[in-house]
């Protein structure tokens, strides 16, 4: 009787749960908010579903733990899987609004640089920026050379 | 079989309840936007279905429904896990 009783009280803990759970399916806005409502489903509500079962029925109480452990080991790896579907199909998505909004975005701002590099600096400017790299770059070297000596 | 008439009861009530809860779960493969959420529910709904096949063990008394449940589990793994990678990598292997 106290089995009984025990065995209900985690049947209603399961219920509970998988009515949680499909609320939130129906209910949250986004893809991700959905799996993290259904995960709740696979593990907690049917596993207490199954907790009851093996309470209530005692002869084949040992299968239906082995199934709630095979649900407990399977279904947060198939959640998982879901949840990186959901992941790469948005990468997809947002790289084809990317190549649909600007398709000859790639050929443009190549060009306006490389002209404004030439345009702006004069030759002397450009020779003093060298020159300056390359005595850096000296003294760079000079003091490694004091440094390890 | 169950000897108190509360758990026979509250079997049956559990089990009017989950099949209830397959009509909004359902309602997400008809209407949800995208791809994965349509397999999300059908995982939904396949999770529903095996604690369904329980209770209807536990109605019935009959053993062989939990044997029909693993493998319901097992199946519905295995082709949780294929459509997933199919939508991901746009190939099943």
């Amino acid at each position: 009787m106290l089995i009984d009783l025990l065995g209900v009280l985690a049947l209603l803990f399961g219920l509970f749960f998988c009515g949680v759970g499909v609320l939130g399916v129906i209910r949250m806005p986004d893809s991700l908010t959905r799996l993290h409502a259904s995960g709740k489903v696979a593990t907690l509500g049917l596993f207490g579903l199954l907790l009851g079962a093996a309470l209530l029925m005692p002869s084949s109480s040992l299968r239906l733990l082995a199934l709630g452990l095979f649900v407990l080991l399977t279904s947060p790896v198939a959640t998982h899987a879901i949840a990186a579907s959901v992941y790469r199909r948005r990468e997809i998505v947002e790289e084809l609004m990317e190549m649909q909004a600007e398709p000859e975005a790639p050929a443009e701002p190549e060009a306006p640089i490389a002209v404004d590099v030439t345009a702006v600096l004069s030759r002397s400017r450009i020779q003093d920026i060298i020159e300056a790299q390359q005595r850096a770059l000296q003294s760079h070297t000079r003091e490694d050379d004091a440094d390890g000596r | 079989m169950i000897e108190s008439a509360i758990a026979q009861t509250a079997i049956r009530l559990v089990l009017l309840a989950l099949v209830i809860l397959l009509i909004p779960a359902s309602y997400r493969v008809v209407v949800g936007e995208t791809l994965p959420d349509r397999l999300q529910a059908v995982d939904l709904i396949t999770t529903l279905l095996i604690g369904i096949i329980v209770m209807l063990a536990l109605v019935e008394g009959t053993e062989v429904f939990v044997d029909m449940a693993i493998a319901l589990a097992a199946f519905a793994f295995v082709g949780t896990i294929s459509i997933a990678r199919y939508i991901s990598e746009g190939r099943t292997f």
